[in-house]
Formats: C-alpha cells, structure tokens, sequence
C-alpha cells in the first residue's frame, strides 16, 4: 500500500496548498510520517552507519587516550610556552560552543518567528547543540592545569573565609553560561521529544523497548488538556532559550574582549562571535543533516527547501562575519594605535598568514557563492561549502587566540607555536565524541520531531482511526 | 519501727513535685538535644536525642580517627648542634671559589647547610656583589658527581690506603731527588703559598706551575718588559673618566668582573660626572654591549689600533714619533678623535686589554704610560693576584713530562686533559709519569687519568684566604661540615709533607705569624685570638699597602710594533678568501668550563646571544648572508687539524670576517648535565710565542647542511619601534632632561576607584638601565633564592625557561655595528593588574602593601593570568618538575633539593608562578625591625636580585616614603614605567639608559 512505498514515491497529498510551500514531499497521511522516523529505529543499523560509527570510536579512543595523557603527565605535552597560554585548547572550546548556537537557534529563535521550516531539523540541531556543548565543556575541564581542582570554580559555601570566586573574570562568567546553557538545551531537547517518546512507546514491540520509552514519556496520554499545556510549555522554554543564543557566545567572546592584548581587546567581538556561531553552527548542521538525510532516507522530510533557507542564513551571518573582519582591520588603521596595527599586520603578513588566508577564504569568500541559486540547490557544493565554512571557523578561533599571544607588546616575549600530536589527537578525539553521540542519537532516538513535522505536512485530514494509530 | 527515711532537701520533704521528678532524672543537667535545644530537661524526644548524641559521638571519635598524616622519616637530634637554630639562618663570611677573582661573600646557612650566596657588603673591593658563576657555586656544593671519597687506580678506597700508596712513592721519588712537581691554577692566599714554600724548604726539587686555561700571560710579560715586575696591575675603573678596551671582556669575565662593574658602575651615574666607554672588540661582547662607542675589529687588527692610538697620543705629547702606519680598521679620524679625548683626559683614563698577544700589550702599558694612567686608574704597586699562569712554564711542564722527566705530578684545581691545547699530547704526557694524584672535587678529564684521586673539599667546606689584590686579603671558613670523605687539597700536602694535616691550624698559624704583626692597630686590639675571631666574622683584613711608586718605564715599544706589524701581515697572508678568524672567549656563565655540571650555569642565558645550553659559531650577520646560513644551521670550523661543528648565532655587531666560538663546552667528563652540551673548542689555541694565543688568522667555516635550533630564550632581538628602553644622550640630558627624555608621564585616569585600604608600605622597585650591564647574577640568584627549577634544552626551545627574572636584550641601529640596551623584567607588581581581574579562582590579589601575590595553592592553571600579562612574566609549571627524573639534578636528587630555600615553596604541576618581590625576604625584615622594636630602615631589606647585583642597578624599598632611595629614583626625571600607556601602574619603575656619545 501507500506506507510501503518509499515517500518519494508515493502519490502528492491531495489537499497541498500552492499559498504556502510545501515543506514535507511524499507522506500522504500522517501516520506515514510516524513510521518514516520511526521505522528506523526499530531496524538494525545498516553498514553505512556502523562503518562511522567505528571511525568515530576509533577517534574518540585516541582523543580519550591523549587527554589521560596529559592530564596524567602535563600541560606540558601540549605545544604552549610562555606567552601562548592558550591555543588549541580554547579554539577548541570556542569552536564547538559556536557549533551549538545553530540547534539553539533553531529550536526557539525560528519557533518564535514561527518558522515552520525549523521543524523538520530542529530536533537534530537540538542534538547537535547538546553534544557540541559537551564536547566544548570538555576544554575548560582538561585545559587546566589541576583539574582535579575544577571545582572551585564553582560558588560554593565553605569554611575557608568563605572563599568566593572571582566574579570579575570571564571565565567564571563563562562556567556560568556554559552550565546555564547546557541546562536549557538539555531540558528544551528532552521536553520536546516527549510526545515523540510517546509514540514510540506505543509503536514498541519488546518490553525492555516499551518500559524504556514508556519511562521517558512521563506518561504522555495525548490529551487536549495536556497538548496545551504542553505547547505553552514550549513557547516559554522557547523564550528562555532564545537570549542564550546571544549572551552565551557573547560571553566567550569577553573571554578575549576583556584583556588588554591587542588584536583581542575590542568591543566587536561579542556581536561578530555571535554572528561567527551562528555561521559555524549551521554549517555543521548543514554537512551533518546532508549526510544523515542521505543515510536514512529522509530526503522527504529534509528537503531541498530547508537546505536552501539554511543556506540562506549562512549566507546572511557569514556576510555579517566578513563585514566584521573589514570593521576590525579599519578600526585597527584608523585607531592608530601601533600595537593594534602591528597585531592585524602580523595577522595578514607574519608567520601564521597561512592561517589568516584560510580563514579569509573560508569565511567572508566562499559563502558569497551562496547567492547562486544555482549553488544553494546542489547537495555536493552545499556540503562541501559547510565543511570548508567550519574549518574557516576553526582557523577563525587559531588566528585570534595565537596570533595575538605569540606576538604582543614586549618583542623580547615573541615565540612560535607549535601543536603538538596529544593536542591534535585531543582535537580529532572530541569530533569523535560529537560524531559517537550523534551516531547514537539518530540510531536511538527520533531524528526529526514526529509530532512538529505532523503540523505542517499538508496531508489528507486523516480518519478518526488512523488519528488514534499515529 | 519504719525505717527512716532520708531526705536530701527541703523541697524533697515538702514532696515538692518537681523534687521528685529530679529524683527520679539520673542526671540533673540534660544532655544536649539536638532537635529542640530550647526544651525543658525531661523533654519527650528523649530517645531521638539520645540516639542523635550517639550518632554525633561515633561520627566525632570515627572523623578523629581518620585521615592521619602520612608518616615520615623524622629525625630528631639527640643533641641539638651549636649555632644552629631551626628557622634562623646562620652567615659566614668566606671567598668565592667559583673563579680566581676571589670575591667576598657571606654565606647563608639554614640548618646548618649552605642555601645562598651574597656578597660582603663591606668589602672595599667588591661591595655586596656577586657574578652569575658566584651564585650558581652553591649548588655544586649539592652535586652528586662529586667524589664522595678518595680513590686509587679507579677504585673507591679510604684516606689511610691512599695515603700509604702515595706517600711511600712520594718519599721515594723525594730520596731519588726526582722532580715532584704540583700544578695548580693560581694559588688564592698567603697560607697556601706558605705551604707550598715549605714544601719547597723541604725538598727542593718541588716546583709549582701555575696553569690557566685563559691566562693574562701576555699582560704579565709586558709588565716584566716594560716595568721590570711580572704582574697584573690592579685596575681602577672608578678613576677612569675614559675607558678604552681593546678586546676586554671586563665587565663579563675578565680578572674581576664583580670588582669591575661594581667601579665601572659607580662612575656611570649621569647625575654625576660619567665616564665614557669605548670598545674594540671582534665579537660582541658583554662589555661591548654596554658600551657608549664600540668598533668592530679582527683580533689580527686589534694591535694595529693600538699602535695608531699610541702613535698619536705620542705626537699629542710632543714625543716623536715614526710616521703612521698601515691598514687599521678604524677609520682615521674616529682614531683622532679618541686619541684627542684620550690625551684630554690623562691621568684618568685607562686603556685596558685582555689579548693574548705580547706585543699589543706592551703597547697598551706604552699608552697608558703615556698617559699618566699608571699611579691613578693602574696601581701596579698593588697588583692584583688573581692571575698568575705563565703559558711557557705549562708548556715546558707537558714537554718535560712527555720525555719523562717528572716522576710525581700533583694536579689540583685545574683539567688540562680538557682545556690544554693539546689535550691529547698532555693526557699522553700524563701516563709517562710514574705517580699522578689529582687533588680536584670530581672525576674530571684529568682526574679520570690520575693514579690517585684525593678529592679536595668543596670551597664552602673549607678553610683558606686569599689575596686577589695585594693586602687586601679575605678569609675562608667552612660554612658547613664536609658532606663527604673529602680532605682539603692542603691537608694532604702537609701530610705528604710529613707535618700534621690540620691546614686550619696551620692558616691560623700563618696569619699569627704574618698577618697579625701587620695589621692595623683597631684590627689588632685584643691579642691574636681576638683579631683572629673578629677577622673570621667580618671575612676580610686590609693591610696597609706596601706603596711603592711606579718604576719607569722601560718598553720596547718600536720592537713591539714591528711585531704587531709582521703578526697582522702574517694573518692577512694566511687568510684565505673564505676563511674567517676565529676569536676564543670565556662565556659570562660557563667561564673555562669547569662549571659545565652546574644546570643554573647552563640554563642561564648568555648575556649577550640569549642562547643555553651550548656554545655556537658567532658570525656576522653580513657573513650569514653572503654564506647563506640562519641561527641554527650546524657549520663545521676548521683549521686544518682540528674540526669542531657548531651551530650558527646571527650576531649584531660582530666582525665580518670574524667567527666567535665560547670556550668551556663540549666536555666529556663534566657529569650527567654538562656532558656532551656544546662543542669544545680549547682544541684551537695555540703556544705562540710563549704565549697561548685564542685568536687564529684563519680556520675555514664550512655548512653541513644540518640544523639543531638554538635553545635562545629571546628570539626577538628588535624593539620594533616601541619605547621599551628610553635612552638619551648625555649631552642631551644634562641640558634639559625633560626634552631628552620627555616629560614624566600623567598618572592614567582611572574609572575605578582607588585601592582598597593601604597597609604601612608599599613596596617597589627601581631599575637603572644606566647601572644595569646584562650581567645576569641576578637571574641565578632569584633561581636559587625561590627554588626555580631547571627545564633543559628540550624546554627552554619550547620557549618554557622557568626564570622569574630575565634580561631582555635589544639592538638598535644598523645590524652591523649595532647600539644595544639591556633591561631586567620581573613581575612589575602592577596596582591595577590585568592578571588579578582574570583569575576565575582569586588565586592572584594584590596585597595592602603593594604587591601582586600569586597563591599557589588557589591555581588550578587556566593561564589566563599568563595571557593577559602584557610584560610576560609569568611562568607555568608545564610539568612536575621536583622529583621528576626527566629534569634530573637538582631537584630529582635527595642531595641537590639540598639547596632549597626552605623560606619558599616548591611550586606543583599545573601551577603559575612569577617574582614575588622576594616576600619572604620582606617578611624577614618586617619580622626582625618588629622584634628589635625598630622602625624599618630603608635598604634593610634587598630582594634577592638586588643583593646579588654587582652594579647595584637595581633598588628596593618603600614607595610611600618619599625619603627612601626608590621613591627618589621613581621620581627623578629619568623615571618611566614600562607600558605606562596600559594603565597598570607598575610598582617597578626603570630609569633611563643614558649614554656618553661626548668625546
């Protein structure tokens, strides 16, 4: 019948509007949207993802390896000396917090701008959010040089005076945005997969299946009452989540903002960071959906529609990226300050332009192409822009954090940074945990929110029967 | 009959209710409840307090229980030691062993151990200074490669076996009438003389030859030409309006580097009448750096400069003199003009010169005879003692060996078996003599070839004097008993000697036979035990000098230019088209190579090249280009014969054509930390003469094609345009100091509000970069005075050299004849730091009295502090660093931790740590002013860097109190603060660098 085929090709819904687009191709009735998400989490994973699923094990093992190692020998088997404190450590850490501003944008910023387009990704986004937020908090914990100290970053009350912490530093702002943020996510991620949770339990053969999922659902019972209560719930989660996108990544930024070196003492970095992540994050997003969207047959649901509005953000923050970058280096000229002028010469010129150029390319050139429409509908060039746009914005972090430490005020203190092996397997370790997680997620968990994509399929109004099976 | 019945109270006879209540209660107060506290006793939650009582109790007697201090070995003394108070250190007064300049120090004991060096405050000679090599002589004190014993043909023995072997040989070779002869480096005082003279008196075939790798040969044998004395004047730099240095390191390593600078320093200061500095040199030199004019000159050409110089201060004078002369270097009228400012300032100027080149010499004592320099800035009548090596008598020494002819040789003090310049002829000389004993501390080259090993004491386990200038003299005591089976050098002569092996006994003797008789009246007062208690306390003894007047002048000063004529023939022909000359030096920290184990010495950055752990090939930098070889690019020098690869050091300054290459490297037998760093290059030298010459017309310089990165702790060499170091010319100064220097910067305008409450002081630092010459004792002193581990090469590559105070070094003008400032950075003790608002854990304050503490327990090692210092200064723990063997010696040795200052913590892995102002010193001087009920004095307490610097260019002190010397130097109009555009307020203030461009 009808749900046996494919979804591409089944029979166009007779009730599609041409007002509005159509944002879910091939699901005739809503329960067939139940058993396309649903369907694959009852299937064993075919080898496609079993096959990344090893490299990204593989990886996370080395990472897991090389952070005992220097947690067990030394700051010291990194490549850091004595005026870069902080290298790949940070770019690694402000990376993925960037990544995770996508999921989060996503999820409330478009649901209170009632984007229906957000509904076939945000679930995935939401993931992606979650795992780069534990991937970046990662950072701070392994960069220090006790942290088996970590905790007293952390207020508590104690007998030592009391001893506070130092609520003047940015990095204590930032243990406060990152928990704060993590907290959310988690919370927003978990609500909105309840009536997923729901429906996977009813579909649930098995009982360890059925008790697992019943336990995650919190009893869901799909009552009017309920779905109201439940989507005011949403809506106020939505608000809450909405000012982190930007405060969160703002206060990172102060991370640099704050000092007194120049190159990273300047006020545009809290919007140009925000901006920047916003950019990185719907790359990763990009490359990750275009893949599983491929993988699990979900090109109905994750259609060529959404990769273009998502192109069509990244677009729009990476010109807001590429207009910072013009800003800083005119305000550098026009400031006349010497020290701030040397530090984006040396950027442009000295030994690390390498890195400078790739950022450059990467970031403010290529995504120009995006306004090709010719571009924006090519899965190929879509994913290889989304790839080269986070590595651009990997470099992004490097060029700010080394070459502004390597080379500040006292020229007596200029050195060269070198990575060093554990810092790189440390770096491919924590793409390994993201890519472990999310390989999890979509093997465990619904992928694309089964009860969103239900409000906007344009589908035949559905029996009463059919309304209590999906 | 009822029985009666007792009652204990009137309330109990009365039945008073409550009475029998209480009666019946066991206890009159109730327990404690923890649950309702306000109750009345007998209250209904008895139980629940009874059982929360319980619970406290065992919680309470379990918590007690529980984690006890791990147990460690203590060790209490069943009688405790004299003088030796637990906390309190204990000084001595002493001379410095690390060199022959026999510097005055004052030695701190804790525990009876040696911790620290400092110098004798009240030494005329040297001041409170002390040199890089000084500071680091404690911690070989703690070296595990010393011996621990005697030995005798390799093997570990005891004092009466070795003994019994060597005395019967020696006995024998005595009756025989064969030559025993004792080959020492340059005797150090009175007393050891005298026991060498009785040896003499004793037998008279014992002769003495004084050997020194680099000696003053030269210098003394222009002396004997020209004044009929083989001696080394003593030199007054402090008298000196002038200075001229042909090829003299004398501010780094030569004779009396502390002496030196202490009076070069002193007539440096701008506000007075500053004296001008003038340099010839091939290589860039310490000296050279500092400076006012320097020329870069080939070591074959230095003589041609001297002849010029002379000829005209002749003419100057009315003398005749011979028509001029051939190619010099320098350029005619540069030449004019300082034989003009020369002859102007005769009487006090002084040219001085370290070459080992006979006829140069005799023509620099000719100038200074000229001009008056003998009897105002040279007192030949009181000659420094510090060198006394003639080259001839060594040389004949190893020929006279090699053919046999010395049947016992007692070596001490010195390794010719390394530095000789042919090591391999004297270590062949050496096994054709029958008994060879080597009195040294460790199994040196040498001392590994000898029969018999009868390791000397460490100086600091022993007794002597010295005499580094004539009757100046200066005593040795032990400041700690002697760490191992080791028996002081002139113990064991007198013994061999037949007399009783008690050199304190006999030094005691001496001085009451000798000195006493001599001293001034106030010295003398009381009787030989009282003079002699009073000598050993305050280290020092000057005797009235013995005054003679300058004896005339008898040089051959037109046979001494014909030979500096034909020698700079000789090297132009013998230069080739791509060869270089090559120029020997001593390097500020590893001297002649006999400190190549000590790591601070290694670790030290050389003054001028920044680099450690290694010597290189210095060449200009005209040259690197025209070779095409960078910093790092391994070469390979030769001279035909021997061949040493190196690699390259760019240096600013140097002499194109000239290559550079630093002696004590490359030693084989050193110990774990000095084997195999560098390359030796003693190989090259040459007996020329009679003199050892360092310098050769030509060796060829020929790239490998490898490269090893220098391990440089400073691989920026420019200011870049920025106002780090603020120099102005004296002219200009003492004109308008303000348009020479600009005006003193406006306090920056602050949008926080003033500090919290102050305390009593607030403590700073000034630093005169006019005083400061790069020395570097104050970096090996913070070392040792706040337990600064060592990193090694590997790290200090990786830009992770853990000092705490470090010399930035900066060129300025063209690369070829380059300007170049010195500055010392520590932490500046910022009032408005950016590291102590970033720390997310408060583990960097400021204290009420100025300073920017760093807790080291708080850390946890986020570096953001590092990050956001704008001078650098701060220092991560990159790995465990004590007890770690991949760091080794010291602090890997239960022997070397030794040395620790028990006042300072040794800092953990993953910590940061940055100059404290040496708080524990201020602490101690704080503590000491409270219990003596006394107000602080200003200069009572002196921060490690401080103490230890030789030009005293660096002051400490309280900035609140304007009469203290900081303040008036924070304010004077030489004053700025490093980065004062920044806002931070440094509590560091410099002064500026003025030189003397004035003929």
């Amino acid at each position: 019948m009808t749900a046996s085929l494919r979804p591409v090709d089944r029979p166009a819904p007779l009730a599609a509007s041409t007002l509005r687009p159509q944002w879910v191709t091939g699901a005739s009735a809503l329960r067939h949207v139940t058993d396309d998400i649903a369907r694959p989490l009852a299937a064993w994973p075919g080898r496609g993802w079993w096959l990344c699923f090893a490299a990204s094990s593989l990886a996370l093992l080395a990472g897991a390896v090389a952070v005992a190692y220097e947690i067990a020998t030394g700051i010291g088997t990194w490549g850091l000396n004595k005026s870069v404190g902080w290298a790949f450590d940070i770019t690694n850490f402000v990376f993925w917090i960037g990544i995770g501003h996508a999921g989060t944008l996503i999820s409330a910023i478009l649901l209170l701008l009632r984007q229906q387009w957000r509904t076939s990704i945000n679930r995935s986004a939401e993931a992606m959010t979650i795992f780069a937020v534990m991937c970046a908090a990662l950072f701070p914990l392994i960069h220090m040089g006790r942290p088996w100290m970590a905790f007293w970053v952390m207020p508590y009350p104690n007998q030592r005076g009391p001893l506070w912490v130092n609520f003047r530093s940015p990095l204590l702002w930032d243990v406060f945005a990152i928990n704060t943020y993590l907290t959310i996510s988690l919370v927003f991620w978990y609500l909105g997969m309840i009536p997923d949770f729901a429906t996977l339990r009813d579909r649930a053969t098995g009982k360890v299946k059925r008790l697992a999922y019943g336990l995650l659902s919190l009893g869901w019972n799909g009552s009017h009452r309920t779905w109201s209560r439940y989507e005011i719930t949403c809506l106020v989660l939505a608000g809450l989540a909405t000012p982190l996108v930007v405060s969160v990544h703002t206060i990172v930024s102060m991370d640099f903002a704050t000092s007194v070196l120049p190159g990273w003492h300047t006020t545009i970095f809290p919007p140009y960071f925000v901006a920047g992540a916003v950019f990185s994050g719907f790359g990763m997003v990009m490359t990750l959906l275009i893949i599983t969207r491929k993988v699990m047959h979900l090109e109905a649901y994750i259609t060529m529609h959404h990769l273009d509005r998502m192109a069509k953000v990244m677009l729009f923050t990476g010109s807001i990226v590429a207009f910072a970058y013009a800003t800083e280096i005119f305000t550098a000229w026009y400031g006349n300050n010497p020290d701030e002028r040397f530090a984006f010469w040396n950027r442009a010129t000295g030994p690390y332009a390498w890195a400078f150029w790739i950022m450059v390319t990467c970031n403010a050139l290529l995504p120009q192409l995006l306004w090709l429409r010719r571009v924006r509908s090519s899965v190929a060039l879509l994913f290889v822009l989304s790839v080269l746009v986070n590595v651009g914005m990997w470099f992004e972090r490097f060029v700010i954090i080394v070459t502004s430490l390597h080379r500040s005020y006292l020229p007596s203190s200029w050195v060269m940074y070198t990575p060093t092996l554990v810092e790189v397997a440390i770096l491919v370790g924590s793409f390994g945990l993201f890519f472990t997680c999310f390989l999890l997620f979509i093997r465990f968990l619904p992928m694309v929110a089964i009860w969103e994509i239900k409000g906007v399929v344009g589908a035949h109004p559905h029996s009463q029967k059919e309304a209590a099976r999906a | 009959m009822t029985e009666p019945v007792y009652w204990k109270s009137l309330d109990e006879l009365r039945r008073d209710s409550r009475a029998q209540a209480e009666r019946r209660r066991e206890f009159l107060e109730p327990l404690p409840s923890a649950l309702a506290p306000a109750q009345e006793a007998g209250a209904h939650n008895g139980r629940r307090d009874f059982l929360a009582l319980m619970g406290f109790s065992l919680g309470a007697a379990t918590m007690g229980a529980c984690s006890r201090a791990p147990v460690r070995k203590a060790l209490p003394f069943v009688n405790q030691p004299e003088e030796t108070t637990p906390g309190l250190a204990g000084w001595y007064a002493s001379t410095c062993g690390g060199c022959a300049a026999s510097c005055s120090l004052l030695v701190k004991t804790r525990d009876g151990r040696p911790i620290k060096i400092e110098g004798n405050p009240d030494s005329a000679l040297f001041g409170g200074g002390t040199c890089a090599v000084g500071q680091a002589t404690v911690l070989s004190l703690y070296d595990d490669e010393r011996l621990r014993g005697p030995l005798w043909r390799g093997q570990p023995t005891s004092w009466s076996e070795v003994d019994a072997e060597v005395q019967p040989r020696l006995e024998a070779a005595m009756a025989r009438g064969h030559r025993v002869v004792l080959l020492s480096g340059p005797v150090p005082g009175p007393s050891t003389r005298e026991v060498l003279a009785q040896w003499k008196r004793t037998y008279p075939r014992f002769e003495h030859v004084v050997y020194e790798p680099r000696s003053q040969a030269a210098l003394r044998r222009a002396h004997l030409e020209c004044f009929g004395r083989a001696a080394v004047p003593h030199y007054r730099f402090d008298a000196a309006a002038l200075v001229v240095a042909l090829e003299a390191d004398f501010l780094g390593t030569w004779l009396s580097p502390v002496e030196f600078t202490r009076q070069y320093a002193r007539r440096r200061v701008p506000e007075g009448e500053m004296a001008r500095h003038v340099q010839f040199e091939s290589g860039l030199s310490l000296t050279g750096a500092n400076a006012d004019e320097r020329h870069a000159v080939a070591p074959s050409e230095m003589g041609a400069v001297a002849l010029a110089l002379l000829r005209r201060v002749q003419a100057a004078a009315g003398q005749p003199a011979p028509p001029s002369e051939d190619a010099v270097p320098v350029a005619a009228p540069v030449l004019d003009a300082l034989a003009a400012s020369l002859w102007r300032h005769r009487g006090a100027a002084l040219v001085v010169s370290a070459a080992a080149d006979p006829a140069l010499q005799v023509l620099v004592a000719a100038l200074n005879h000229a001009l008056g320099s003998y009897g105002s800035t040279i007192d030949l009548s009181r000659p420094s003692l510090q060198a006394q090596a003639d080259d001839t008598a060594m040389a004949t020494l190893v020929e006279d060996m090699h053919r046999g002819e010395v049947q016992v040789l007692l070596v001490h003090g010195v390794n010719p078996a390394y530095d000789y310049e042919d090591a391999g002829r004297f270590a062949d000389a050496l096994e054709r003599v029958a008994l060879t004993v080597s009195l040294g501390e460790r199994l040196d080259e040498t001392a590994a070839r000898a029969h018999a090993v009868c390791p000397d004491h460490h100086f600091l386990e022993s007794w002597g004097d010295a005499e580094p200038v004539a009757s100046a003299l200066s005593l040795r005591q032990p400041a700690i008993a002697p760490l191992f089976d080791t028996r002081a050098a002139q113990d064991s002569l007198l013994k061999w000697m037949g007399q009783p092996p008690d050199f304190h006994a006999f030094l005691r003797e001496t001085w009451r036979r000798t000195v006493f008789p001599a001293a001034p009246g106030a010295d003398a007062a009381g009787g030989f035990e009282a003079f002699w208690d009073r000598a050993l306390q305050r280290g020092l003894l000057d005797l009235a000098p013995a005054g003679e007047a300058a004896p005339a002048f008898r040089g051959a000063v037109d046979q001494a230019a014909a030979a500096v004529r034909a020698a700079q023939r000789a090297s132009a022909t013998a230069r080739g088209a791509d060869t270089f000359e090559l120029h020997l030096y001593e390097s500020v920290g590893l001297r002649d190579g006999r400190h190549a184990n000590n790591p601070w010495l290694q670790e030290m950055p050389d003054p001028v090249t920044k680099v450690t752990w290694g010597n290189t090939a210095c060449i200009a930098p005209a040259a690197a280009e025209r070779l095409g070889l960078g910093d790092g690019d391994v070469v390979e020098l030769s001279d035909g014969m021997v061949r040493v690869q190196l690699p390259v050091c760019v240096q600013p300054g140097q002499d194109d054509g000239t290559v550079s290459v630093a002696l004590g490297y490359g030693r084989s037998q050193a110990g774990k930390v000095g084997n195999a760093v560098g390359a030796g290059a003693y190989a090259f030298a040459r007996l020329e003469d009679g003199v050892r010459r360092h310098a050769l017309p030509a060796v060829t310089l020929r790239a490998t094609g490898r490269r090893r990165a220098l391990a440089a702790t400073q691989t920026h060499h420019s200011m870049e345009g920025r106002p780090l170091i603020r120099e102005a010319s004296w002219a200009a100064y003492r004109a308008d100091a303000v348009a020479a220097l600009g005006a003193p910067a406006a306090e920056p305008r602050s949008l926080w509000a003033p500090a919290a409450a102050k305390g009593a002081h607030t403590w700073g630092l000034a630093i005169d970069l006019s005083s400061c010459t790069g020395c570097s004792a104050c970096v090996v002193a913070c070392q040792a005075e706040n337990n600064v581990p060592v990193v090694g090469a590997e790290e200090v590559r990786r830009g992770r050299e853990m000092h705490w105070i470090r010399i930035d070094r900066y060129y300025s003008g063209p690369a070829d004849a380059p300007a170049t400032a010195f500055q010392p950075v520590m932490c500046q003790h910022c009032h408005d730091a950016p590291c102590e608002t970033v720390c997310p854990v408060v583990a960097t304050v400021h204290s009420s009295d100025g300073l920017n503490q760093q807790v080291y327990n708080r850390c946890i090692g986020t570096r953001y502090c590092e990050n956001n210092c704008p001078y650098k200064v701060r220092r991560f723990n990159w790995f465990t660093y004590a007890q770690n063997p991949r760091f080794g010696f010291p602090m890997d040795s239960a022997l070397g931790t030794m040395v620790l200052n028990p006042d300072v913590v040794v800092r953990s892995r993953g910590v940061m740590e940055k100059c404290s102002l040496c708080v524990q010193r201020i602490q101690a001087g704080v503590l000491e002013a409270k219990l003596a009920s006394r107000p602080l004095a200003d200069g009572a307490i002196q921060t490690a860097c401080q103490q230890a610097c030789p030009a005293e260019a660096i002051v400490f002190g309280d900035l609140d109190d304007p009469q203290s010397r900081v303040s008036r130097m924070s304010h004077g109009p030489r004053a700025y603060h490093l980065l004062e555009q920044l806002g931070t307020r440094p509590g560091v203030g410099y002064l500026a660098r003025i030189r003397n461009g004035e003929a």
